[in-house]
């Protein structure tokens, strides 16, 4: 079994989410906050992205795909930065659907970029 | 400089309650959708367990003499969940340290890799979530 999963995208990573979700996180990391910051430390010319909002791409995709499932496990790597600005695309490909638990691999993608996020998911659907 | 003994440090814990406002708030910082039954937000499963754990993050880092000014990173992260997390539910979290080793890449340098498991239980003391981060903290300048 192998289908894929519904894209989910952000057109533009915002830099104004970035702080909202610093506030909820109480993460004062200024590569989040500040450009300025990010390029004192050589990382690049923009806001980086919090790792949990990356990871919450990939839920959100995977909440879109797969109405009323609930979530088991996702283990993820964090490859590459995701800059403010950036269009990031969530994406997943099922690789294993059984007694009503679904397996599948998922990432997510910067347009021009690297992959940013690469894991695995493990789903239970909801009754028929 | 060895952070060895750090190994197996439990972290101080708390509590941790999220109300359906605090999950708009960071559902809407992500571009989700809340979900109407109640059930937080998935991703509340990483962000309780780090908030009430006791420890924040430049608390967690000072104690392998980071500053969080200095750009730390997630490498990776792993989360179960036994059943969804609802809104405005009383939970306690727990975790520990793991460990600490010392790596070197070939393009990031020397940076140490901080490792944390984090619990999350109920009322009744069953596991709602547990959580394992792999953290990475460049030591620029570092052998």
């Amino acid at each position: 079994v192998s289908d894929a999963l519904a894209a989910w995208a952000v057109e533009s990573v915002s830099a104004e989410r970035m702080r909202a979700l610093a506030a909820v996180l109480g993460d004062p990391n200024p590569i989040h906050l500040d450009a300025a910051a990010v390029r004192a430390l050589g990382l690049g010319d923009r806001q980086i992205n919090q790792g949990p909002a990356n990871l919450g791409y990939v839920i959100n995709m995977l909440q879109a795909a797969l109405p009323g499932a609930a979530f088991a496990g996702l283990r993820v790597r964090f490859l590459a930065p995701v800059f403010a600005g950036d269009r990031a695309v969530a994406g997943g490909r099922v690789e294993a659907r059984a007694a009503g638990r679904v397996d599948a691999a998922v990432w997510l993608d910067v347009d021009g970029g690297p992959r940013a996020v690469e894991g695995t998911a493990t789903l239970i659907l909801p009754p028929d | 400089m060895s952070f060895d003994h750090l190994a197996g440090t439990a972290l101080p814990g708390g509590d941790a309650r999220i109300s359906a406002a605090e999950d708009r708030r960071l559902v809407e910082a992500i571009g989700g959708v809340p979900d109407p039954s109640g059930a937080l937000h998935p991703l509340w499963a990483f962000v309780a367990m780090r908030g009430g754990v006791g420890v924040t993050i430049p608390e967690l880092f000072a104690l392998v003499e980071f500053d969080v000014a200095d750009g730390p990173m997630i490498g990776s992260t792993e989360l179960e969940w036994r059943r969804p997390l609802q809104a405005g539910e009383a939970y306690r979290v727990g975790g520990e340290i793991v460990g600490v080793e010392r790596r070197h890449g070939r393009r990031t340098g020397a940076f140490d890799l901080m490792r944390v498991r984090e619990r999350l239980l109920d009322g009744d003391g069953a596991e709602v979530a547990t959580a394992a981060h792999a953290f990475v903290l460049p030591r620029r300048g570092a052998a």
